[in-house]
């Protein structure tokens, strides 16, 4: 009976002690704490599980591969439940557990305040689906974005209007929405700056209403070869079978909030099919090595793919902060600002290269034209 | 740059050659009568309502709402395995949606509205407006808040060139049943007894008693009749865009209000041409100032005619209101 006692207390000591040293090992090799702001719980907690989901997967990679620095890496998970006041006090708590930096975070009302409090405090913050274009407008030294903004879709869509689809004739209409309107400039300037087509048609149209007949006559006069709508989905489903209804059969192309299932609902299969959409590459769409294998690994620990293109630009804001600690050698905020901005420079991401312009945003621009097949499913023009 | 595009855009109408232009005219007037049409259907049960009792029932565009809804639910539910031809499913759809809204009229009215008959005008509108909120918040938990939309096969698609002008089954189907309707219900009002006594009871409450007309069963009719047009004029609406959604009633609601109004609210022909102008403004507005402006031009219309003709277009000529 003594014996197993002084037996069982030399296991207990043995047990501590060897505890103590673990800690004692890896307090020498003290964790990066990096911060991840999303919406896991409300309205879009959908978005936010899939972006934690897909930062998760980066981060395991890294320390499977030693870590950053030689040390491992952890992440802070902060829930701004998709509220603006909640962000506030997300983006507080980040700022006193000392984070390195914060990815995050998906509305652009939503990053908007947290990413003012990181200013202040001098956090790198990077956006991973916060598109708005007044966000890096306000001269903020400390935000960056991996998704594109608004106006570049735009762009896009001007390009691909005039090369692709050989539009002469443009007719663009909006719902008067910020993110409407926004797009429609942004489509609208290159075009009329580049001559090679003309926009016979620009009007708007407002939102909930159901008849949009007379827009539509309007526009069908003007013979245009292509309709570009940037509104949402339920006047786009009535915009098409209207239209078509006329029998005006310019080619319908749809901004990335126009066209999904409701789209196809409303207007019908029969007039919906054929139309197109300018939008971010689904995960399921990325041709790089990088995303093929991402999306694999992705897929066998969800089943399913991440069903919108946003989680991934949150895996690819970690992998951008990442790049910039091990290439800068420093978890200072200042250093990893400065080489976000001037040293980072096509860093293979998983949706694309990845750069930063002067005030934060994303170079290039990576967008695809989607079309409904006949049997209602969306699959990239190529 | 943008104001040289965008103005013209705006004036793009006008710059077309004659023939296209005429061709643009008639198509506008087709589409706004058709629209126009929808509107004199719900306006009528905010005159009818506000004629005999001198309350405006804001529920009503609610009633039109859930008719069309209810439509819906015939179509894809019961209706969609029968082996019926089109047009019967289409009508049956209709009538059960008729049936069931009138009934909910009578309800409504009962519960609502009855109990705050001698209280102020005020208290009878504010009871109403909870109606509303209630029928448009059971509508969504019903049916969820997102877009449904009338199955495709239940739309009859066909439609006709003439003389350059497209015009749909749909647009023939729903002027032509408003129409009717409107007619039907003005002679309903002006030739038989009933009818009477409805205008009898318009007039004064306490003296239509005095000649032996049974007040209640009175108003009972009219929220038989008003609903269960607003119900047609649902399903016609449903069939027409195809896409309902349960706050429809409020954007229709207040589009009929207004078109009962321009016609001088609480009489029937009134409402009739209010509905068929405020359709025709609109599309007009839209197709030759701006469709972002179609509203504003609408509204502008209805408040310009308050100041100087605050009693409606017809409002002075005929003296008893029904």
């Amino acid at each position: 009976m003594k014996r197993s006692r002084s037996g069982l207390l030399l296991i207990a000591v043995a047990l501590v002690l060897s505890m103590s040293l673990g800690y004692y090992v890896m307090a020498a090799k003290e964790p990066i704490r990096i911060g991840l702001q999303a919406p896991i719980t409300g309205p879009w907690a959908y978005e936010g599980e899939m972006a934690r989901n897909c930062v998760q997967i980066v981060v395991d990679e890294v320390n499977k591969a030693g870590g950053l620095l030689g040390r491992p890496v952890e992440i802070v998970l902060g829930d701004d439940q998709g509220s603006p006041k909640q962000s506030a006090l997300v983006a507080q708590r980040m700022v006193s557990d000392k984070v390195v930096a914060v990815v995050g975070t998906y509305g652009s009302s939503i990053n908007d305040p947290a990413s003012a409090i990181y200013e202040r405090a001098e956090l790198v913050n990077i956006g991973y689906g916060s598109t708005a274009e007044k966000l890096t407008e306000q001269g903020r030294k400390y935000f960056f974005r991996t998704c594109f903004r608004d106006d570049k879709q735009g762009a896009f869509f001007a390009t691909f209007a005039v090369n692709k689809l050989k539009a002469k004739r443009i007719a663009i209409i909006h719902d008067n929405t910020t993110f409407g309107k926004g797009l429609a400039e942004a489509a609208r300037r290159p075009i009329v700056e580049q001559k090679k087509a003309e926009i016979v048609f620009y009007d708007a149209i407002t939102p909930g209403e159901r008849d949009f007949t007379a827009i539509l006559l309007n526009m069908g006069k003007q013979n245009p070869d292509v309709l570009y709508f940037t509104g949402y989905y339920s006047e786009a489903g009535l915009i098409i079978r209207q239209m078509r209804t006329l029998g005006i059969k310019a080619t319908f192309v749809g901004g990335n909030a126009a066209v999904n299932d409701e789209f196809v609902k409303i207007a019908g299969l029969n007039m919906a099919a054929g139309a197109l959409q300018t939008q971010e590459p689904l995960p399921t769409d990325l041709d790089y090595p990088q995303s093929k294998a991402f999306l694999a690994e992705y897929i066998r620990r969800h089943k399913e793919p991440p069903s919108s293109p946003w989680p991934v630009y949150a895996a690819d804001a970690f992998k951008a902060i990442a790049a910039a600690i091990e290439g800068s050698g420093s978890t200072d905020s200042k250093v990893l600002m400065n080489y976000l901005r001037n040293g980072l420079k096509d860093y293979p991401g998983i949706t694309g290269p990845i750069s930063f312009d002067a005030i934060g945003d994303r170079e290039g621009a990576i967008y695809l034209a989607y079309e409904v097949t006949t049997d209602g499913k969306f699959v990239p023009l190529r | 740059m943008r104001t040289g595009v965008a103005s013209a855009a705006a004036v793009s109408a006008w710059r077309l050659p004659c023939r296209v232009k005429m061709v643009v005219f008639l198509e506008q007037m087709v589409n706004g009568l058709t629209v126009g049409a929808v509107y004199s259907l719900v306006a009528l049960g905010y005159t009818m309502v506000y004629g005999v009792m001198r309350l405006i029932n804001f529920a009503h565009g609610d009633f039109f709402m859930l008719g069309s809804y209810l439509g819906y639910t015939m179509l894809v539910t019961v209706l969609a395995q029968s082996s019926l031809p089109l047009w019967v499913k289409l009508c049956l759809a209709t009538l059960i949606s008729m049936g069931a809204i009138s009934l909910l009229g009578v309800l409504v009215e009962r519960m609502a509205y009855r109990p705050l008959r001698k209280s102020s005008r005020l208290t009878a509108v504010v009871s109403a407006l909870g109606v509303s909120i209630f029928l448009q918040n059971a509508a969504m938990l019903i049916w969820g808040a997102r877009y449904q939309a009338y199955p495709p096969w239940s739309v009859p698609e066909a439609r006709w060139m003439l003389g350059g002008v497209h015009v749909s089954l749909m647009q023939l189907l729903i002027m032509g049943i408003s129409l009717v309707l409107m007619v039907g219900l003005y002679m309903f009002v002006q030739r038989t007894t009933v009818g009477a006594a409805i205008r009898a009871t318009a007039i004064d409450h306490d003296t239509a008693r005095l000649m032996g007309i049974d007040v209640d069963q009175i108003i009972r009719i009219i929220f038989v009749i008003g609903p269960g047009l607003g119900a047609i004029a649902g399903v016609l609406l449903g069939l027409y865009y195809r896409q309902i959604h349960f706050t429809v009633g409020w954007s229709y609601g207040l589009k009929a209000f207004t078109a009962a109004i321009l016609g001088g609210i609480g009489n029937i022909p009134g409402a009739m041409v209010g509905g068929m102008l405020l359709g025709i403004l609109e599309m007009l507005g839209a197709g030759y100032i701006s469709a972002a402006w179609k509203d504003v031009f609408v509204f502008l219309i209805l408040i310009l005619l308050l100041i100087f003709r605050p009693t409606g277009i017809l409002g002075e000529r005929v003296a008893e209101k029904v």
